[in-house]
């Protein structure tokens, strides 16, 4: 179990509130708190578990920082009392009340769990690997594609480098092992892998399958890189369908709660306008009383313990499929196959929001109900399984149609020539300025910060999306201009102290980077 | 955008795969160049050819050229055709029939072949690029470039920069030539070899019209390596490079025929665990179709990246008049400000002034809602009780 956990750096210290900034708030209260109290669930009740998590840089930032955090309880401090007004307003209505009181208990909590982690969650993720039951593994830095960065190869290095080096900061040793950002591969990267120190990844199933020479057990049991010794595993196509999948998969059951019917829209905007964007725009608020319930439109009120009974039935039927395919790949393979199954994080509790409970269930079950399949991750394997076969993977990315083609097609192609250039000039800095100290020093550490927030493969894909899209055209821009600006002003040895200061305010991302990491 | 009707000219095809399909990425136009005086040095893999002319002869004899016409949309991508049927060599046919022995005429299928390769579609998308490029970006870097990436098995993407000053350096060397000459790309198959500009196992040339800036080419050849020029192709047929990519390599859209001598792995027990991988196989979990045809799937469904932006799909549902009432009661009153006011039996709290509002969602039915205030020192009461009846019909 893989559990890819990643949200772009969206920090406006110079709005009050920022409608982007609610990406990072929402998935607390969605999913990393469900998660942490699944957890904690867990440990408390003596059930020994795996999961592999990334934590990505971005969001370990954002999460270790005290602005957002601030915010965070702003937030949700709204949302308690949103939903006590909901507990009012829904007096009448019992089934309404009922899930009205249900969000107000949960509000409570997530802000209970916040502040029993002195606000900073990273330190929740860290005490569970520290238990040995998460292994938490980290992915570059800015969530940057290493394969359309090909012909910007310290770009990837550097990605890699300050990856490392924030996750021994904050974790007290340094990764095992990686997620590579869109789980995008290309044959030669795993020797920058190497080089940081990292000792495995993962692919998805076709940068196995079509590696070459052909992997002789497919998915099910991890390979070494030919020129790295880096260990590559591959993504189990069926397990990953099973949940992820809109049509046949779990999360689109009638019983689950939907989605897309939000208070946020569906309330008397006079009412609900003090909860929604500060633009008047209605947004999500994340208190939502429907049931999927049918194709149509109509829906009926949310069932809590119908939702979790169908979630129970989920996480058995989930196991069942693993028990019988483990048992026909031992069969066929002669011996203990591995199944790889990641999935993004924030598809649990956020958009699955039984997920979190379907996890719980499942992990207890495989613990206490059977004895054919056991949850690991990558060391424990390797460490008993150490001899694999070696080849080189395929290129790949779990993108649509597996390739590089959602971050590179008419509505976000023209943007590699930025930023490939603006990977050449930092070259070109760091050649020229292999000690700088003082203002230049920090002009040539903000220009590798504007660097790395430009690379996000966010922007890249929210353009392919097209929602938020003026959004991602903004901040490409920004930082963009930000570091042209910075290296015309480095190599003329005019930085301008006030700006820099400004914008080392902004993009504040990565305190003691070294801009030396570049090369 | 112009509509992009393309011609091909394949200059040198032994053993040559499909037919290359043009695929125009769409210029801005008007961009300026400013004129440079000093060249930095890119990545070693990012070659140029500056200040000397190259010549290079088109090698072999060239064919019949053959004309693509595609619909242009706007900024985005276009569609096209699928790759056609290719002729294979005997070493490959060789090579693969010992790959395909003890295997299923349908399991085949999933291994690499240039015979049957997966069909694939190319999705239309919709032009979100704007004006945006021009205006809030550096037209150019003051550089001679051509970059290459691989977008999948069979597209490659290449975005380019010459500067002004050296399409007036080519106009004064070439004088009266240069008028009539083409803007060309020529891509190079340099797969497994020390590519040196003259020993490509094939290339083929692109023209483009004089804004292109960026292009998608389908090399309708996974498992190979490419290389770009971007030149000027002469009427007397000679070659000139202005500049040169680095060199990708496309991925196999299959399995890869090789199999290592220490790990000889069985076709028939690879296949199974390659169906078992994409469904096809005993597993209890029939995915039915293959992994391509998995990834075919809409965005969201697949297990796609940047998982806060792709939703659980959401339902469309088909397009129809609707009309939604609902009704909410407000109670509203006031009493001394520091009484004690209950709704029903809850105590509620009152604002400075005294007064209150409460605001419910009103379903239909009867409903009894007692207030009560209490003064402060308990010693007075008031009740009054409204009875409201909500029908819908």
């Amino acid at each position: 179990m893989v559990l890819h956990t990643h949200l772009p750096y969206v920090r406006h210290p110079e709005f009050n509130d920022f409608l982007e900034e609610d990406w990072l708030y929402e998935a607390i209260t969605e999913t990393y708190i469900p998660l942490i109290e699944v957890f904690e669930g867990l440990v408390k009740d003596g059930v020994d578990f795996r999961v592999t998590m990334s934590l990505t840089p971005t969001l370990i930032s954002m999460l270790s920082d005290s602005l957002l955090q601030e915010r965070y309880l702003r937030h949700i401090g709204k949302l308690i009392e949103l939903s006590e007004h909901e507990i009012e307003r829904t007096r009448f209505e019992p089934e309404f009340n009922a899930l009205s009181r249900m969000y107000f208990k949960r509000f409570k909590s997530c802000r209970d769990i916040f502040n029993q982690y002195h606000r900073n969650l990273v330190s929740a993720f860290k005490r569970f690997q520290d238990l040995g039951k998460l292994e938490i593994i980290t992915c570059g830095a800015t969530h940057g594609y290493f394969p359309l960065m090909d012909v910007a190869k310290s770009s990837i290095r550097a990605q890699l480098r300050a990856a490392v080096s924030q996750y021994e900061k904050v974790f007290g040793r340094p990764p095992r092992g990686i997620w590579l950002p869109e789980c995008g591969y290309n044959p030669g990267d795993d020797q920058f892998l190497k080089e940081a120190g990292l000792k495995y990844f993962f692919t998805d199933a076709h940068g196995l399958l079509h590696g070459s020479p052909r992997p002789k057990y497919g998915v099910f049991a991890p390979v070494y890189c030919r020129s790295s010794q880096v260990a590559c595993f591959g993504r189990d196509l069926e397990s990953s369908k099973q949940v992820w999948s809109s049509i046949e998969g779990y999360p689109g059951d009638y019983h689950y709660r939907e989605f897309y019917r939000d208070i946020g829209f569906d309330l008397d905007y006079e009412y609900i306008k003090p909860y929604i964007s500060s633009d008047g725009t209605r947004i999500n608020t994340g208190i939502k009383y429907y049931r999927i319930t049918g194709t149509t439109g109509q829906k009926q009120p949310y069932m809590p313990e119908l939702a979790r009974q169908k979630a129970a039935e989920h996480a058995g039927n989930f196991l069942f499929n693993r028990q019988r395919q483990a048992e026909y790949l031992y069969e066929i393979l002669e011996k203990k196959p591995i199944i790889v199954s990641p999935y993004d994080t924030e598809l649990y509790g956020h958009w699955w929001f039984e997920g979190p409970m379907w996890l719980d269930f499942l992990i207890r079950k495989i613990y206490f109900d059977q004895n054919i399949i056991q949850m690991t991750n990558a060391v424990e394997y390797l460490e008993e399984n150490p001899r694999n076969q070696v080849i080189t993977p395929s290129m790949s990315s779990w993108g649509y149609k597996g390739y590089s083609e959602v971050w590179l097609q008419g509505t976000n192609d023209w943007a590699y020539r930025h930023l490939h250039e603006a990977s050449w000039r930092m070259d070109e800095l760091v050649k020229k300025f292999p000690e700088a100290s003082g203002l230049i020093r920090r002009a040539l550490n903000q220009a590798l910060r504007e660097l790395f927030l430009a690379q996000s493969s966010d922007w890249a894909f929210i353009m392919a999306t097209g929602t938020h899209v003026s959004y991602a055209l903004k901040r490409t821009q920004e930082h963009i201009q930000r570091f042209n600006k910075l290296y015309e002003e480095i190599k003329a040895n005019s930085v301008e102290e006030p700006w820099l200061k400004d914008i080392e305010y902004k993009d504040n991302i990565f305190a003691d980077i070294d801009y030396r990491i570049h090369q | 955008m112009a509509k992009a009707v393309k011609k091909i000219k394949k200059v040198s095809s032994p053993g040559k795969a499909g037919t290359p399909i043009l695929h125009p990425a769409p210029a801005s136009s008007g961009s300026r160049l400013s004129v440079g005086k000093k060249v930095k040095s890119l990545s070693n893999k990012v070659r140029k050819v500056l200040s000397k002319v190259v010549f290079n002869r088109p090698q072999g004899h060239a064919l019949a050229s053959h004309s693509q016409s595609h619909k242009p949309e706007g900024g985005g991508l276009a569609s096209h055709s699928q790759s056609q049927k290719k002729p294979i060599t005997k070493a490959k046919t060789a090579r693969l029939a010992v790959v395909r022995k003890a295997i299923t005429a349908q399991e085949a299928k999933y291994f690499t072949h240039p015979e049957n390769r997966i069909t694939k579609t190319v999705q239309a998308v919709e032009p979100v690029r704007a004006d945006f490029e021009k205006k809030e970006f550096p037209q150019g870097y003051d550089k001679d470039l051509i970059v290459l990436q691989v977008r999948d098995p069979w597209w490659l993407h290449t975005y380019w920069e010459v500067r002004e000053g050296t399409w007036g350096k080519l106009k004064n060397e070439l004088a009266k030539l240069f008028e009539t000459a083409k803007k060309v790309l020529r891509v190079y198959d340099v797969s497994c070899i020390n590519f040196n500009g003259s020993n490509a196992h094939r290339s083929f040339d692109i023209e483009m019209h004089q804004n292109a800036k960026s292009w998608y080419i389908d090399t309708a050849g996974p498992g190979r390596s490419w290389c770009v020029d971007v030149g000027l192709k002469l009427s007397d047929g000679r070659f000139i490079t202005i500049a040169r990519s680095n060199i990708v390599t496309t991925p196999l859209d299959g399995p890869s025929w090789v199999t290592d001598e220490e790990w000889m792995v069985p076709d028939e027990l690879f296949s199974r665990l390659y169906t078992s991988s994409v469904g096809l196989g005993g597993s209890p979990v029939k995915l039915k179709q293959p992994w391509l045809e998995l990834q075919k799937r809409a965005q969201g469904s697949g297990g796609v990246s940047s998982g806060f932006f792709s939703p659980v799909k959401k339902e469309k549902y088909k397009r129809e008049f609707w009309l939604v009432v609902n009704t909410e009661l407000i109670v509203y009153g006031a009493t001394e400000p520091d009484a004690k006011v209950t709704v029903s039996g809850k105590e509620i709290a009152l604002r400075p002034d005294g007064t209150f509002s409460l605001r419910f969602s009103l379903p239909d039915g009867k409903q009894i809602i007692p207030v009560k205030a209490v003064s402060a020192d308990s010693l007075d009461e008031r009740v009054i009780t409204p009875v409201v009846a909500k029908e819908t019909r």
